[in-house]
């Protein structure tokens, strides 16, 4: 059982558990990305969250924008923040909202000052926040206390028979230990939908899901637009995947077979322990960045064909099942299950494999993506610039 | 394993009514593939590959008459867009998608 293995985790204000300790630069915008990858370079144990956003947005993209820093600043993997923008009004709503959480935050604004005197200062304060952050020990917690999302790439046919029904085993008995799951990608269920629909805890959450589901496909045809050539991808179909429908039916597999308990927008912290819905792109580091916004503090990511994706504050787990994959792509991946797809073990054994990559993750042993450099903190944006 | 005991090339259908099964390695024209029920291990009838198929692609387990929709995971998964022959290799050439 899930909820008997025990972990170590960072214990935050408020209670949620971190499996990560990161002290974090976060630029407000693009133009102060320079400042804050400054800061990281002389302050050992700390890590900028570069972007090329954050001006001259409006509307819900850029309430999306403001949610995804604040989130992400607030991810029980962050123990502290330094956050840097151009001027001090949206610099201060930023670090106000993680301030909220009650860690540590530090905050500078550069207009006025330049880079090089507002370079010094958060230098300052990140030298202090990451002396602090280090005394912080790790306390005992469980599996089912850290918040999990997740997320197929590169899939192949493989994913759908092996490496997501696995996954979904898991979702399943974190569920049922009182667990956090998060799964979005809302394109990728087109053909699958009315599955999920099915699942719903209640008739408010199916209708607010079949809303999300429509928004998107409104969309395309507005423009006269469909997925043909995006979903399912060059990958997928050099994977053996043929429709958009196929594809979705795959993904499902991995979102396990309980209740869906909440249907959540982009970034939104989960307040439901069980299988939440989030409606995201199907980007994969769009997805994983989402999702960490919204508290997630490990990803566990299905692949096929192999895809490298990390996140620079969410150790992103990667699991196949392809056997010319987990050879090809050996350095990328975390969780080698192809002898499942050959009949050599069980979909059981193939989740106790994952629950103990989970296990060693929590513990700080560092995914393949961890190790290889993979940051990619890849904000949502729904409107062009004003 | 990839073979059964028999030699014959092994397949896997996610759902007993399934039209298509996926095989599991590179297989020619002329092979007799076995196969099962991913989830039960129940197995499949046999069949004859007409086709080359590469590993992870789709194999029909049955005659599908153009514009019939084609059977996986035991829900639609599109169209197909010719007559496919038992044993003929399915993928973008001759299904696609009911969405787009």
């Amino acid at each position: 059982m899930v909820a008997n293995v025990k972990v170590t985790g960072f214990r935050r204000p408020g209670g949620r558990f971190g499996i990560r300790n990161h002290v974090v630069i976060i630029p407000v915008d693009d133009i102060s990305n320079a400042a804050a990858e400054a800061v990281a370079r002389l302050v050992n144990g700390t890590l900028a969250l570069p972007h090329p956003y954050g001006r001259l947005q409006f509307g819900v993209d850029l309430a999306l924008h403001w949610k995804t820093l604040i989130g992400s600043g607030r991810n029980p993997n962050v123990a502290a923040v330094v956050v840097i923008g151009i001027e001090p009004a949206w610099t201060g709503l930023v670090a106000d909202g993680i301030a909220q959480s009650g860690k540590p935050v530090a905050s500078f604004s550069i207009e006025g000052n330049g880079d090089i005197s507002t370079i010094m200062r958060a230098t300052r304060a990140a030298r202090d926040l990451v002396g602090d952050a280090t005394a912080i020990e790790r306390t005992e917690c469980s599996l089912a206390d850290l918040v999990v999302g997740i997320k197929c790439g590169e899939s192949d046919t493989t994913s759908g028979l092996a490496s997501n029904p696995a996954l979904g085993v898991v979702v399943d008995r974190l569920a049922v230990a009182g667990g956090t799951v998060l799964f979005g990608e809302t394109t990728e269920l087109t053909g699958a939908e009315g599955v999920i629909a099915g699942r719903t805890a209640t008739p408010e959450l199916r209708e607010r899901f079949e809303g999300m589901f429509r928004e998107y496909a409104d969309v395309l045809e507005r423009d006269g637009q469909d997925l043909m050539g995006s979903q399912p991808s060059k990958g997928n179909i050099a994977g053996g995947l043929t429709t958009i429908e196929e594809k979705a039916y795959g993904n499902i597999q991995k979102t396990g077979s309980g209740p869906v308990v909440d249907v959540l927008e982009p970034a939104d912290p989960p307040t439901r322990p069980g299988i939440n819905f989030m409606n995201t792109s199907s980007a994969g580091a769009e997805c994983v960045t989402l999702m960490g916004a919204a508290g997630a503090v490990i990803h566990f990511f299905t692949t096929g064909q192999g895809n490298p994706v990390g996140n620079p504050i969410v150790p992103v787990v990667k699991i196949c099942a392809n056997p010319q994959t987990v050879q090809r792509m050996a350095e990328h991946i975390d969780v080698d299950i192809h002898d499942l797809l050959m009949g050599e073990l069980t979909l059981g054994q193939a989740a106790d494999r994952i629950v103990s990559a989970f296990a060693a993750t929590a513990r700080g042993r560092l995914t393949a993506a961890e190790i290889l450099g993979h940051r990619e903190f890849i904000l949502t944006r729904l409107h062009r610039s004003a | 394993m990839t073979y059964d005991e028999g030699g014959k090339v092994r397949m896997l259908v996610h759902d007993e009514g399934d039209d298509v099964a996926i095989v599991l390695i590179d297989i020619a024209a002329g092979t007799d593939c076995t196969g099962s029920v991913v989830r039960t291990g129940a197995p499949i009838a046999p069949v004859r590959a007409v086709d080359d198929i590469p590993f992870g692609n789709k194999i029909a387990l049955r005659k599908i008459p153009a514009q019939a929709q084609v059977i996986e995971y035991g829900a639609p998964i599109g169209v197909a867009t010719q007559d496919i022959a038992p044993g003929a290799h399915v993928h973008v050439h001759n299904l696609r998608s009911g969405r787009w």
